[in-house]
C-alpha cells in the first residue's frame, strides 16, 4: 500500500507520545455488577436501566476543592478507577452538571470518544469553555451542554463525570457515558 | 433532561458473540464511503470481554487509543427475517485503504442508528404506499397504486405526450435503482423531462474541468494525502468530505503538506491548515474566477509555470481545432467550442491573462475582497519552484463554493490554473472534485435531450429545466425519487407553492381509495392543466409527501438490500444487506418494475438487486464506473457479480475494472501516462482518458475566461447584496455533524441534539448593529429573488443573458424567506453569513436566484443574498440539552487571550 504507518494518525501517535502519557493496565471487568446488568438487557431498550442499576455501585471520591480551583485552568484527576484520567474545570458561565453556587464547575473524561487520543488542559478553551481540538482529526466538546461534541468526530458526547459539593470539596459521584475503550464501565 | 430526541447517556454495549455474523458494507453518506463493519446476533445473548469471547477478537477495555472499541450509538436492535438480531457497526479497523485505522466521521460512526427499531425515532419510516384522501394519507396496496400509477400515465402519454411526464430522482442511489430508472425514463417513456436531485436540468457538474479534458473523479486518495500543497476551492473536506481530511489531508505520504483554504468561512479545516502554513482566502461570494485568473498571472509573469509539462501536455492550436467543432455542431459542448470563445492554446492563453483586466492583481483584488498580498502569497505557495529549481507537488480540489456560484467560469479558470501548475495526471499532482454524493449512477443509454424544448444559441441542443418546465404547467405526471426537491432547489418557497397549486388546488381530488375513481379523478385533474404528483421516500417530507404528494410510496434503503455503487476514488464496493426494510417498503427498482410492467414496458423482470447489477454491467463498460471486467470474471467463476463484489469487502476495487493476465486490476488514477497498462483484454475497453487527457488529442486544454461576459457580469451585479437595503451574502453550506436534509440525522437522538435546527453563521460585525446574538431565531429575507420563466431560445450568441432574458420578459422575480438559530462568530467574513443548505422547514435557498449559468445550466446555489434580522429567543439559547451555539474552530492550542480573528490584514472591506 502505499501509505505507510508513519503517516496515518496511528504513526503520528507513536511518534508523538505526549498524547499517550498512561500505561494503561489491560483487565477484564467480568464484575458482579456487570453479570446482574447483562441478566436484564431486553431487545430494545434496556441500555437505560442498565446504566441506572451500575450507577448506583458508583464511588464517591473527593477530587478537588472549590478554593484550588482557577478560571482557564484544568486540574487532572482519575476516577472512578486509576486507569481512567478526568479534568475538573471551573467555567466562566453556567453549565448542565455544573455544580458550586455559580453551577459553573464540571468535570469530563480525558478520552475522545472518537478514537481514544487524550484531551489535556493545554486543550480547554476557557473563553468559549470548549474543550479541543483533539490532536488526532480535530473533535471539540462543549463544556456547558453536557460534553456535546461542538465540531467532530466523535459518536457519544464526551463522558462527563457527575459532581456534588461537600463544603469545599468537590466529590466524584458517577459517571455519564461509556468511557472510549470498556464495553461497560467500570465501577472501582 | 428530556427532549423529544432525549438519548440517555448509557454506560455499557452489548458485544457480539464469536459466533456473530460478519457482513461488510460502506458508508451510506458522504462520498469518502468509509468501510465498515456490521456484526448482527440473535438478542439473547452476547458475548463477553476477553478476546477469545467476542467476535471482534479483542479485549476489552482495549487500552490504547485507535484500537477498535463500540461506541454505544453503533448498537441496534433490528429485525432480520422476522426477529430481532442485534447489530453493531464499527468502522473496519483493519482496512487498508479510505479509512485507515477505523478512522470515521459523526454520521457514519452512527450508522446503526439509522438502521429502522420502532422504538426510536426511525419509526417514522414510511411503511406502506398510501394515497392522499380528502388530505388524509391513506394506506393502500401496491397493486392499486401502481395500477392507479400505470393507467394515468398511459393517459398523459397517449393525450398530452411525453412532454407532460417526468422524472426527478438521486443520481446516487446505487447502480441498482438508477439503473431502473436510467432505462424507465430514457429508454421505455423516452422523455427528456428529467433532472437528477442536484440540478434543475440534466447536464454536467463541472463542466469547465470536462471541457479542459479532466474528469472529474481521476484522482485517488492517496494523491491528497502525497500532495505538497492543496489549493482548496469551495470546499473544505472536513466537513463534508471528513475522512479525506482527517486521514489523507492530515496525514498520508505527505503530512506536512499546506493547505490553501478558499472560502468565506473559516471552518475547522481552515483553522488546522493556518495553523500548519497553509493560507485562508475568505473571498466574497461569487469572484473565485478573479482569483484563479490574478494567480495565474503573477505565475506567469514570474516563469512560475511548469513548462515542461505544458510543453507536453497542453494542445497546441491545430490539437485544439482538431477537436472541435467537428459533428453535428448541434451539442452543448459543440455551442460552447465552436466560435472559438473559451478554448486556447499555450500561446493565446498567456496573451489572455496579460491582457485580462481582471487578472490584474489591483483589479483582483477588489473583486475578491481580498489583499492583494494574500494573492500574491498564493500563487508562490502553490507554483514557485524551489531555490533547487525543482517544483512543489501542487493540487487542485473544487467543489459547490466554486461550482454552484459561477458555474462555467469558476471550473474553466480553476483547471487552467491547476494546468499551468503541472497538475492534472500524475501522483500528488491532480485537479479533480472532492466530490458530495457517491457515484452511483449507472445509465442504460442516452438522455432525450434533443427532445427538450429549450435551446442554447444557434438553437443547439440543451436539456430543459424540469423546475421552470414544471412551474410553467407543462407536466401532468411527476414522479420525485428519493430527493426534498424544493429546498434543494432554488427560490424554494416559490416553486414549492407554484406544485402545491398545480396538484391541491386542483378541484379533482380523490374521496376513496377505489381503484377506478381513482384515475378517474386523476384523468380528469391531468386534462384540467393540474398534476399528479408521486413521491417515493423512505421519510416523510416537509412539504413535498407530508402536504402535496397525491401517492407516496415506501422505499428500502442502505443496509435492506445487497447494493452497489463507487466513492471518489472511484472505488467499488458491495453494500450488504443488514436488516429487514420496515413493513410493505421496497426497493425502487422494485417499484420501477411493477409499474413498468404495468405499462407494458420490456425488460424489467428483475427478481433481485443482484440481476439488475448484472445487467448494467455492460452499460458500465465504456464509462469510468466500469465493472463489466468483474462481472465476466464472476461469470468464469460461476459466481453472481454481487457476491464476486462481497469477496472484495471493504477494500472493494477502484473502476475502471481491468482484466490482466485473467486477473481483476482496479485504476488508481485517470489520465496518468504512468500507469501501466499492459495488454488491455477483452472485457474493457480501451479508452484515450485512461492514459491521457480526455480529449481529441489527448491533451489538455487551457480555457479563456474573461470575468466581464454576458453568461455572468450582468447577473452578478443583479444580485450583489444592495447596501441601501442593509443586505448581506446569504450564502449556505454543510456542517460535519449532519448528512445533507438530515433525514437520517434528524432521526439519530445523538445527532438530532447537536443540530435541533438550522444554522446562520454571522460575524459579529453584521449581528451586533442588528442585535442579534447566538442562539437567537434570525430571519433571512431577500424581496428580490430572480426567476428565469418560459422556455429562452438562444438564437443569437447573447439571448440566454441576464440581460437579453430580462428584456424578452423571462426573468420574473419573488420574495422568499427562511428562519435559522443565529450562531454569532468570527469565524464568517464580515458581509457575509451562512445557512443550512436544504434543510426542510428552513429553506435557505429561498434567498437565491432560480437563474441557471447559460453556458451550463446549472443554478448558482451560494449566491443568496438579503436582509437578517432577529426574530426571538430559540429554545436553545438558555438550554443545555440541545444544539451547542459555540465557535467551532478554534485553535490547536488554546491561549488565555483569545482575540477576534484579524481580518483587516487579509481582506479588502470595499469590493
Amino acid at each position: 500500500m502505499a501509505y505507510t504507518e508513519h503517516n496515518t494518525a496511528k504513526g503520528r501517535q507513536k511518534a508523538e507520545p505526549t498524547h499517550l502519557c498512561l500505561a494503561r493496565r489491560q483487565f477484564l471487568i467480568m464484575g458482579a455488577a456487570s453479570v446482574v446488568s447483562l441478566g436484564v438487557v431486553g431487545p430494545r431498550n434496556a441500555m437505560g436501566q442498565v446504566a441506572e442499576l451500575v450507577m448506583g455501585a458508583w464511588p464517591r471520591k473527593v477530587v478537588g476543592t472549590v478554593a484550588e480551583l482557577e478560571s482557564a485552568k484544568a486540574i487532572e484527576f482519575s476516577y472512578p478507577n486509576d486507569d481512567i484520567t478526568n479534568l475538573l474545570f471551573m467555567l466562566g458561565e453556567e453549565a448542565g452538571g455544573g455544580v458550586g453556587p455559580d453551577r459553573n464547575i464540571v468535570a469530563f473524561n480525558s478520552q475522545c470518544p472518537h478514537q481514544g487520543a487524550y484531551l489535556d488542559g493545554s486543550l480547554f478553551h476557557s473563553k468559549h469553555s470548549l474543550l479541543g481540538p483533539c490532536p488526532l482529526h480535530l473533535s471539540t466538546f462543549d463544556l456547558t451542554k453536557y460534553g456535546m461534541v461542538a465540531s467532530g468526530h466523535a459518536t457519544a458526547s464526551l463522558p462527563q463525570i457527575t459532581l456534588e459539593l461537600d463544603g469545599d470539596d468537590i466529590v466524584a459521584t458517577g459517571v455519564m457515558g461509556l468511557v472510549y475503550g470498556y464495553s461497560q464501565n467500570p465501577t472501582s | 433532561m428530556t427532549t423529544p430526541y432525549d438519548n440517555p447517556d448509557v454506560d455499557v454495549v452489548p458485544l457480539p458473540p464469536v459466533d456473530a455474523e460478519k457482513i461488510t458494507t460502506a458508508c451510506d453518506y458522504c462520498i469518502v464511503a468509509c468501510g465498515y463493519l456490521a456484526y448482527r446476533w440473535p438478542v439473547g445473548r452476547q458475548g463477553g470481554p476477553a478476546a477469545d469471547q467476542n467476535a471482534l477478537g479483542i479485549d476489552f477495555p482495549t487500552g490504547a487509543p485507535l484500537t477498535a472499541w463500540v461506541s454505544p450509538n453503533q448498537h441496534n436492535i433490528v429485525d432480520h427475517e422476522g426477529r430481532p438480531h442485534h447489530v453493531i457497526i464499527i468502522p473496519d479497523p483493519d482496512t487498508p485503504v479510505v479509512n485507515v485505522d477505523g478512522n470515521h466521521s459523526i454520521r457514519g460512526g452512527t450508522l446503526a442508528q439509522k438502521l429502522y427499531n420502532p422504538t426510536t425515532p426511525t419509526r417514522e419510516r414510511l411503511r406502506e404506499p398510501m394515497i392522499r384522501v380528502v388530505d388524509t394519507l391513506t394506506p393502500v396496496s401496491w397493486d392499486v397504486v401502481t395500477d392507479v400509477m400505470a393507467e394515468v400515465s398511459k393517459y398523459v402519454l397517449e393525450k398530452h405526450g411525453v412532454h407532460a411526464w417526468g422524472m426527478k430522482t438521486y443520481s446516487y442511489e446505487f447502480f441498482e435503482n438508477t439503473y431502473a430508472i436510467s432505462k424507465l425514463v430514457h429508454n421505455s417513456i423516452g422523455t427528456p423531462i428529467y433532472a437528477p436531485h442536484d440540478k434543475p436540468q440534466a447536464a454536467e457538474d463541472t463542466p469547465g474541468l470536462d471541457d479542459a479534458g479532466i474528469n472529474a473523479f481521476s484522482a485517488s486518495y492517496d494523491d491528497w494525502g502525497m500532495t505538497d500543497v492543496a489549493f482548496c476551492s469551495g470546499v473544505d473536506p472536513y466537513e463534508t468530505k471528513t475522512v479525506l481530511f482527517t486521514s489523507w489531508m492530515m496525514y498520508g505520504d505527505n503530512p506536512d503538506k499546506k493547505m490553501i483554504m478558499v472560502t468565506p468561512h473559516r471552518t475547522m479545516g481552515v483553522q488546522y491548515a493556518l495553523e500548519n502554513g497553509g493560507l485562508w482566502l475568505p473571498v466574497i461570494p461569487g469572484s473565485d474566477t478573479a482569483l484563479h485568473l490574478a494567480i495565474s498571472k503573477i505565475i506567469l509573469q514570474n516563469n512560475w509555470q511548469d513548462q515542461e509539462f505544458i510543453d507536453k501536455w497542453i494542445a497546441n492550436r491545430w490539437e485544439v481545432n482538431s477537436g472541435y467543432g467537428r459533428g453535428t455542431r448541434n451539442t452543448r459542448w459543440q455551442w460552447r467550442t465552436t466560435w472559438g470563445r473559451y478554448q486556447s492554446d499555450w500561446e493565446d492563453y498567456q496573451k489572455f491573462i496579460m491582457e485580462e483586466p481582471a487578472a490584474d492583481l489591483a483589479k483582483a483584488a477588489e473583486i475578491t475582497g481580498l489583499k492583494p498580498e494574500l494573492i500574491e502569497q498564493a500563487a508562490e505557495m502553490i507554483a514557485k519552484p524551489k531555490e533547487d529549481g525543482t517544483r512543489v507537488k501542487t493540487s487542485f480540489m473544487l467543489e459547490k463554493g466554486n461550482y454552484w456560484s459561477n458555474n462555467y467560469m469558476n471550473t474553466a479558470s480553476l483547471a487552467s490554473l491547476g494546468l499551468v501548475c503541472g497538475a492534472g495526471n500524475r501522483p500528488g499532482q491532480v485537479i479533480s472534485r472532492g466530490g458530495g454524493h457517491q457515484r452511483g449512477w449507472m445509465g442504460s443509454g442516452p438522455k432525450r435531450v434533443y427532445l427538450s424544448p429549450e435551446k442554447h444559441p444557434g438553437r443547439r441542443k440543451k436539456s430543459v429545466n424540469v423546475d421552470r418546465w414544471v412551474m410553467d404547467g407543462n407536466v401532468r405526471f411527476m414522479w420525485v425519487m428519493g430527493t426534498v426537491w424544493f429546498p434543494a432547489m432554488l427560490a424554494s418557497q416559490e416553486l414549492g407553492s407554484r406544485v402545491h397549486d398545480l396538484v391541491k388546488e386542483s378541484k379533482h381530488q380523490p374521496r376513496s381509495v377505489d381503484r377506478d375513481h381513482l384515475i378517474e379523478v386523476y384523468k380528469k385533474r391531468v386534462d384540467e392543466g393540474g398534476m399528479v404528483l408521486v413521491n417515493s421516500d423512505i421519510y416523510p417530507v416537509d412539504p413535498l409527501n407530508t402536504q402535496i404528494a397525491d401517492i407516496v410510496l415506501p422505499a428500502a434503503a442502505w443496509g435492506e438490500e445487497d447494493r452497489s455503487r463507487c466513492n471518489a476514488e472511484r472505488r467499488l464496493r458491495l453494500y450488504s444487506k443488514i436488516a429487514d426494510a420496515p413493513g410493505d417498503a421496497k426497493s425502487d427498482w422494485w417499484a420501477i418494475a411493477q409499474f413498468a410492467q404495468k405499462m407494458g414496458f420490456e425488460g424489467f423482470e428483475w427478481e433481485n438487486s443482484a440481476d439488475i447489477f448484472e445487467e448494467a454491467a455492460r452499460f458500465s463498460r465504456t464509462g469510468v464506473l466500469s465493472y463489466y471486467a468483474l462481472h465476466k470474471k464472476a461469470q468464469e467463476e460461476g459466481k453472481r457479480s454481487h457476491d464476486k463484489l462481497r469477496e472484495l469487502g471493504t477494500t472493494g476495487i477502484q473502476t475502471p475494472i481491468r482484466m490482466i493476465d485473467g486477473e481483476l486490476v482496479g485504476t488508481k488514477r485517470l489520465h496518468d501516462p504512468d500507469n501501466d497498462w499492459g495488454e488491455i483484454e477483452g472485457a474493457v475497453a480501451d479508452q484515450k482518458w485512461l492514459y491521457s487527457f480526455g480529449t481529441h488529442s489527448g491533451k489538455a486544454l487551457l480555457l479563456r475566461t474573461p470575468w466581464e461576459n454576458n453568461a455572468w457580469s450582468d447577473f452578478y451585479e443583479a444580485i450583489k447584496p444592495r447596501a441601501e437595503k442593509d443586505e448581506v451574502w446569504i450564502t449556505n453550506g454543510r456542517v460535519n455533524e449532519t448528512w445533507q436534509s438530515g433525514f437520517d440525522d434528524r432521526r439519530k437522538p445523538y445527532l438530532a441534539k447537536r443540530w435541533p435546527w438550522p444554522y446562520i453563521f454571522i460575524h459579529p460585525e453584521d449581528a451586533e448593529p442588528r442585535g442579534i446574538e447566538s442562539g437567537d431565531l434570525v430571519e433571512g429575507y431577500n424581496d428580490t429573488v430572480y426567476i428565469q420563466s418560459g422556455r429562452p431560445v438562444g438564437v443569437q450568441s447573447d439571448d440566454l443573458s441576464f440581460t437579453k432574458l430580462k428584456e424578452d420578459g423571462h426573468i420574473t422575480t419573488t420574495e422568499g424567506s427562511f428562519v435559522a438559530v443565529a450562531i454569532v462568530s468570527d469565524e464568517m467574513r464580515p458581509g457575509v453569513t451562512m445557512a443550512n443548505f436544504n434543510y426542510p422547514g428552513s429553506q435557505a435557498n429561498s434567498v437565491c436566484h432560480a437563474v441557471p449559468d447559460p453556458v451550463s445550466g446549472n443554478y448558482r446555489y451560494k449566491l443568496g443574498r438579503g436582509v437578517i434580522r432577529r426574530v426571538g429567543e430559540s429554545p436553545y439559547k438558555n438550554n443545555f440539552d440541545e444544539m451547542s451555539l459555540k465557535p467551532r474552530p478554534v485553535p490547536m492550542v488554546a491561549t488565555d487571550d483569545a482575540t477576534p480573528w484579524d481580518f483587516d490584514s487579509v481582506i479588502q472591506r470595499k469590493g
